[in-house]
């Protein structure tokens, strides 16, 4: 099992094989992905029930909380990728973080905008100065610093060196920052799913919520896959394993 | 030991030989501080309140005047390289690069800001802990500082300001916390304690990633 796994990381460093692999699963990961996604969301804006407190304005629940939630998924993954760059010098890892970071940011992004279109019947307001908007939108700065960086260097190792650098001060830096905005200022509802106490948030809202937030990570593991080939593509085009595939389609 | 010690003597007589290095944060921050009465109001009243705030935001904006030094002068003119090919202990090397560098931009202002009393009406009764908190959170940032400088050198691009605004955030809120706590009576002596922390615990991460980022530019 073990040697199994040892197996398939070593692979997972090669761009052909790679590339191979991910054409094949493609398909079948973006089917899947956006079937859940537009299943949970008819499910959510017309099935799931209305709340009793907030209304029907609850339902951007099923946008706000995916998006949030993967947000910050991508950027650990990515404080990931960056150790493994730096500790062994596999190059995919240089890929995924660039690959990746504008998903992040794009994903965060929505967060923020869904968050304020829903703050703004609920609390009254567009944008408050709370724990967790403060949190996510530094979480915003740290993705544009990383796709910043990404063209000051020359080299590609270079730049890829220098955003994994700036990935992990970052890892290490947002706790920090969400335990300082914490003391600082809350008004954000409490979470609502948490996967070891009790949710305080009905089976009938929570089925769709789920549904909506496993779209969005097969959405975005979607749309890394593709990012990462078009990245590897780009950077490997004048190789011979590329030209012969190229050759072939 | 010898090397170091000359290395932070040459880094002192390169500090107080170019006089812009520690003006010209001290102008931004007179400039800056005699500025607010005039945009915001000379009430005294209003003033008092965001005192600690706007000292602050304009500590850690002219620490942006600064960061750069830390390294651009020694990379332009090639001493990194030699540095890097001394073989010495390079974290070290940094460390001497940084505290010179808080000494002659950081301090200063730090002094200074004994001023805003008088400027824009800051409560006397605060002074004390504006004056630990800044002297806790201004090398943190110091070190923030000279990781974006090592990232972004010989470009002169928003990368480095883009890098350090985000990271320094927690130092700022404790800051001002540490003020407002003192000004209401409230103990702050928990906010230095974190700022010191925080100092701690990033030392070490921030000279292994700045020492890193620096050999970036000499493959």
């Amino acid at each position: 099992m073990f040697q199994k796994l040892k197996n398939f990381y070593h692979k997972l460093g090669s761009y052909p094989w790679f590339y191979k692999i991910s054409g094949k699963v493609i398909p079948f990961v973006g089917f899947f992905s956006i079937s859940l996604i537009v299943i949970s969301s008819i499910w959510g804006l017309f099935f799931s029930p209305t709340d009793a407190v907030q209304g029907d304005v609850y339902r951007i629940i099923y946008f706000h909380v995916p998006a949030v939630s993967v947000s910050q998924v991508i950027y650990y993954s990515m404080s990931v990728a960056a150790a493994v760059f730096l500790i062994w010098r596999m190059k995919m890892a240089g890929v995924y973080i660039k690959s990746l970071a504008p998903i992040g940011a794009a994903f965060t992004f929505i967060g923020l905008l869904s968050g304020a279109i829903w703050g703004q019947p609920t609390w009254g307001t567009w944008w408050v100065w709370d724990a967790r908007l403060t949190s996510t939108l530094v979480l915003f700065l740290f993705y544009l610093a990383i796709i910043g960086m990404q063209s000051t260097f020359a080299s590609r190792k270079s730049a890829d060196t220098a955003v994994s650098i700036i990935t992990l001060v970052g890892v290490v830096n947002l706790p920090i920052v969400k335990k300082s905005v914490d003391w600082w200022n809350t008004l954000h509802q409490p979470a609502s799913i948490s996967i070891s106490g009790e949710s305080s948030i009905s089976s009938e809202m929570l089925i769709p919520l789920l549904l909506s937030i496993l779209g969005v990570y097969l959405f975005v593991f979607f749309t890394g896959l593709l990012f990462m080939r078009a990245e590897i593509s780009s950077r490997e085009q004048n190789k011979e394993w590329f030209k012969k595939l190229s050759s072939n389609n | 030991m010898i090397y170091f010690i000359k290395i932070l003597k040459k880094e002192f007589l390169i500090y107080s030989r170019k006089s812009s290095s520690f003006i010209s944060p001290v102008v931004f921050f007179l400039i800056s501080i005699s500025l607010y009465p005039i945009g915001i109001s000379n009430d005294p009243d209003i003033l008092k309140n965001l005192a600690p705030g706007l000292i602050w935001i304009t500590v850690l904006l002219s620490t942006l005047i600064s960061f750069q030094n830390i390294f651009s002068e020694d990379y332009e003119d090639g001493s990194i390289e030699l540095l890097l090919a001394s073989g010495q202990n390079l974290s070290l090397i940094v460390l001497i690069k940084i505290f010179v560098n808080w000494i002659f931009s950081c301090l200063p202002i730090i002094i200074l800001s004994v001023l805003s009393v008088f400027l824009i009406y800051f409560p006397q009764e605060g002074l004390k802990s504006l004056i630990i908190s800044l002297l806790i959170g201004t090398p943190t940032i110091c070190l923030f500082g000279a990781l974006a400088g090592a990232l972004s050198l010989g470009k002169n691009s928003i990368t480095g300001p883009a890098l350090m605004m985000p990271l320094s955030l927690p130092i700022l809120i404790l800051g001002t916390q540490a003020i407002n706590y003192s000004l209401n009576g409230i103990n702050f002596s928990s906010n230095i304690l974190l700022l010191t922390a925080i100092l701690v615990f990033l030392l070490p991460i921030i000279l292994f990633a700045s020492v890193g980022a620096l050999k970036l530019h000499f493959n």
